[in-house]
């Protein structure tokens, strides 16, 4: 296969697979316990953030992970955000920083795609980490565009 | 075979001493582990094989226990391990690894430490005392007390694997108590025994910590009991402030001294 510009929007064709697997006999209820979700207009200081173990996920992700809900969310609080397209990503830095130092999470999962521009919120998360006088667990979790996880680790 | 399963497993070995052979192939060093009171049954589980390893490993030691008797075994093209891969340890318990290193780069100075050991000279005596202080307050108050206050807490501690960590501990401490006994005694011989008798101790005590029990532990917790004690260790350090630059300044030193 030649890849021929950007890998990250690079056009691929899964349609083969979409009814292959089983559907859900039962309803799949929903683990969001909060609002808003966007990075931009999540408040760091919210109450649900507080001693919370907090997901950073990249916009695509909770599309291609099929049990995104009950498997990544269930139990945590999130911020989405594209670290590709969205702008005042500082702002962004600013926000999980404070995170770390005023609502004193407990953990933070930064969910991403396999697509090489994906990292770069992982590094947002680091540079957020480093400027920070608290620290906490950075896990980075890579999502394949298939909704396989694959890799999961510290940072 | 399952009257052995729940024997410890020095017992095991020393009804049949083949079955060290069989446990060393897999990587598992209990032969040489000076406590040996883990049920046979946990040391499999602890030391994450495969499902198919595992019961490999059961048959090969069914043939050893009951030699004569058609057992299977359980081929599974196991490759022989190079060496073991590298762990990637959870943030809290890579602090506890990193600690280590100071403890280990102590206990590498200790054969020189007892070679050149002078018990009759006040300076002499200063320098096994400060190392008594280095294990201490270093060793065992900041690091030890991470262990067993915060983390073995997590655990079952009536577990066999935390009841022989804890009993290391405890063999540590008496073996510093009988140091200082010896230096005020003036006993040379006995300041070089109890010295190199608490070298070997740390160094298998780390390195069953390392490569058997923290990756263990690691498999057990969840994200959110990762999450709590890096930030209880964090307390912790924050109560011992400047302990840590200030021993290893200590090893700095003393390495430059016997070098
Ligand atoms: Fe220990
Ligand atoms: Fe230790």
């Amino acid at each position: 296969m030649v890849f021929e510009g950007c890998p990250g929007s690079h056009t691929l064709d899964l349609r083969e697979k979409e009814t292959r697997e089983t559907t859900p006999t039962e309803k799949v209820r929903s683990q969001l316990r909060q609002w808003p979700i966007q990075l931009h207009l999540i408040s760091p200081t919210a109450p649900y953030y507080q001693g919370a173990d907090v997901l950073l996920t990249a916009d695509c992700v909770a599309y291609a992970l099929g049990n995104f809900h009950t498997d990544y969310l269930k139990g945590k609080s999130i911020a989405i955000a594209c670290p590709k397209l969205d702008e005042g990503q500082d702002v962004y830095v600013e926000k999980i920083k404070s995170w770390l130092e005023d609502a004193k999470i407990n953990t933070l999962s930064v969910l991403i795609m396999q697509v090489p521009c994906c990292m770069g919120l992982v590094n947002l998360a680091q540079q957020a980490a480093e400027r920070s006088k608290r620290k906490v667990p950075i896990k980075s979790i890579i999502v394949g565009i298939q909704g396989d996880i694959l890799s999961e680790e510290w940072v | 075979m399952d009257e052995y399963l729940n024997m410890e497993v020095k017992e095991v070995i020393s009804k049949f001493p083949e079955a060290a052979r069989v446990l060393d192939e897999y990587n598992i060093g209990c032969t040489v582990c000076n406590a040996g009171s883990c049920l046979l049954k946990d040391i499999v589980e602890i030391h994450s094989l495969s499902s198919d390893e595992e019961q490999e490993l059961m048959a090969k030691l069914a043939r050893v226990v009951y030699p004569g008797r058609d057992v299977k075994v359980l081929e599974v093209g196991r490759k022989p391990k190079a060496k073991p891969e590298r762990v990637k340890y959870s943030p809290p318990l890579k602090k506890l690894v990193d600690e280590h290193l100071l403890i280990k780069r102590w206990i590498a100075l200790i054969p020189k430490l007892a070679e050149s050991l002078d018990v009759n000279t006040e300076e002499g005596r200063q320098l096994v005392l400060q190392g008594v202080d280095f294990i201490r307050t270093y060793a065992d108050r900041y690091h030890h007390a991470k262990e067993e206050e915060v983390l073995f807490k997590y655990f079952d501690e009536n577990l066999e694997i935390l009841k022989t960590m804890h009993a290391d501990h405890e063999k540590a401490r008496s073996h510093v108590r009988s140091i200082l006994q010896a230096v005020e005694e003036k006993n040379g011989e006995a300041v070089k025994e109890h010295l190199n008798a608490y070298r070997e101790l740390l160094t298998e005590h780390i390195k069953k910590e390392d490569e058997i029990l923290y990756p263990w532990m690691d498999r057990g917790l969840s994200l959110t009991q990762v999450g709590e004690l890096f930030s209880r260790f964090n307390e912790l350090e924050e109560q011992f402030q400047t302990v840590p630059e200030k021993y290893e300044e200590f090893i700095r030193k003393l390495e430059e001294k016997f070098r």
